[in-house]
């Protein structure tokens, strides 16, 4: 891509209106902060599933006040009120650039973490209280949040490199295999359950409506399952191709015309953070309830 | 000020400013000379592909819920492999009418902790008298459709209750009635049927062997159901 007029190349930059970043960051933020702020306020969501769901907001609302808050850096210093290349400008990008690096990979950390616990709330279900114990639950959390932290730091220090390209790169497509994995696998198993229970011979002739039901729940499990999957990777998978094209076809001119989408890609990345909420933590409806809660009444304790 | 003019010339874009700002000062400008292709050929190709990725799983996941209709349950003893730890999985599958009334007096437990001690009585009539008891897994039947839509109020906590209430998470509900079913397992061994052995392997090893043999399978049945009640 260049910086000179004279040699405009045939793929120009897409950009972004920064409205739309804006407006994106904001949403996102909103909604990330309330549902950390719902989880901690109401005791009954004080429990290993919805500490995974709030450690996700918070990962997503690090990431979307971070965009907004660079999306600012980069208005003003286009309108000439900030200096690009000053030390001190220099040293925020590398703090914001870890802070985004710490929160897409927290993102990820976070989504095998809420994968494996619907596992484990599955497949061991008596000994669910055993092996998820609040305890645990903090300690991984624990472990993930200062996991994030050193490595952010460390790829912002040592982007250069390949090596941690590389590493990155890998991170996401192992990540990516182990939730597809278990996600496929839950529903495997709830299909054969599923299976079963309709093999009991129903009260009266339902048999033909018995298996639309059930062709109908199947449908559904698989939508959810595909809506989970799906936006994740379309998500997720354009800004990583885009790293391994930098790293790959720094030259080749179909390598530059991908990487000319570069804005678009990470709008991508922040809609992910947008959508997360309505994926992950609105489909509680003890969650949903607290929202109401917080939303419409003033006085906490008067309504609880 | 010329200066900081001609900076803000040669730093333009955001994307130099976030990633590629080092990167691109080095490098000489790219030729478009010459292409074959498209020029956005690799956009599309990865979007295409993307999206029939996407597609794909779906029709992937929608050919499971639609492979193994109630009356085709020879797919389902293959199945058993996947998961050697439920008691439904174990009982509830061959087309065997002896075995749909061995099945269903367990399938009805599994759907109420309530439950339970009524139905032990019927389930060990039940296994003594396998032939018989079609009549009488009707009721049960009902029961534990009933069950399935409900949600118990004997069930774990509120975090299950949560799980069952995510309204289109279909498979994981039935797979917290499973789990379900998993506990009152811990409680069948309590009551041990006297008439049956417990293995210590689980029923998925050498299944297909018995595929054929339906008596053995009746009995390999009923014996991994206590055998994996044990194992939890």
């Amino acid at each position: 891509m260049n910086t000179t007029t004279t040699n405009q190349s045939d793929c120009p930059e897409v950009k972004v209106p920064v409205p739309l970043f804006f407006t994106i960051g904001v949403v996102s933020l909103a909604e990330n902060l309330l549902v950390v702020v719902a989880v901690i306020r109401n005791r009954n969501l004080h429990s290993p599933m919805y500490c995974f769901i709030c450690s996700l907001a918070a990962f997503n609302t690090i990431a979307s006040l971070t965009k907004t808050w660079e999306n600012l850096m980069i208005m003003f210093a286009n309108v000439g009120h900030l200096e690009k290349k000053g030390p001190s400008e220099t040293n925020l990008d590398d703090v914001m650039d870890s802070l985004l690096c710490m929160s897409f990979v927290g993102s990820i950390f976070s989504f095998l973490a809420i994968a494996a616990d619907r596992y484990i709330t599955i497949f061991h279900a008596l000994r669910y209280h055993n092996i998820m114990t609040m305890r645990r639950t903090k300690a991984i959390l624990g472990v993930i949040w200062t996991t994030c932290g050193v490595s952010a730091v460390i790829m912002v220090r040592f982007f250069a490199s390949k090596f941690i390209m590389i590493c990155f790169v890998v991170f996401f497509v192992v990540s990516l295999a182990i939730i597809c994995f278990l996600y496929a696998y839950m529903f495997m198993l709830a299909r054969i359950h599923a299976r079963n229970i309709v093999a009991l011979p129903a009260a009266g002739g339902g048999g033909k409506c018995r298996r639309q039901r059930q062709w109908g729940s199947g449908m559904r499990g698989a939508l959810t399952l595909t809506i989970l999957f799906g936006v994740f990777v379309v998500c997720w998978a354009p800004f990583f191709l885009h790293l391994i094209i930098i790293m790959v076809c720094p030259a080749n001119p179909y390598c530059e015309c991908y990487r000319s989408l570069f804005q678009l890609h990470v709008v991508l990345l922040m809609s992910h953070a947008f959508i997360d909420p309505a994926i992950y933590a609105f489909r509680s409806a003890e969650l949903r309830h607290t929202f109401r809660k917080m939303l419409l009444c003033s006085d906490w304790r008067r309504c609880s | 000020m010329s200066d900081f003019h001609n900076r803000s010339q040669t730093s333009a874009r955001r994307s130099d400013y976030v990633w590629q700002y080092e990167y691109y000062d080095e490098e000489e400008p790219v030729s478009f000379e010459g292409l074959k292709a498209h020029r956005y050929s690799i956009v599309i190709g990865f979007w295409v592909g993307l999206a029939v990725f996407v597609i794909f799983m779906f029709f992937v996941l929608t050919l499971l819920t639609k492979t193994g209709a109630p009356h085709q349950e020879n797919p389902d003893l293959a199945e058993k492999r996947h998961r050697p730890g439920s008691c439904l999985v174990d009982i509830g599958s061959p087309q065997d009418e002896n075995d749909k009334a061995f099945s269903r007096p367990l399938l009805t437990e599994s759907r109420s902790y309530f439950h339970f001690n009524i139905n032990e009585e019927d389930q060990s009539k039940n296994q003594k008298q396998k032939p018989e008891r079609k009549r009488a897994g009707k009721p049960s039947g009902a029961r534990a459709q009933q069950g399935t839509r409900g949600i118990s109020s004997s069930g774990m906590d509120e975090m299950e209750d949560d799980v069952e209430e995510d309204g289109e998470h279909q498979p994981l509900k039935g797979l917290i009635e499973e789990s379900k079913t998993d506990r009152e397992c811990a409680f069948f061994s309590h009551f041990n049927i006297p008439n049956f052995v417990h293995l210590e392997h689980s029923s998925t090893l050498g299944e297909e062997d018995l595929l054929f043999e339906p008596s053995v399978i009746l009995e390999r049945q009923s014996h991994s159901q206590d055998a994996h009640c044990d194992s939890h």
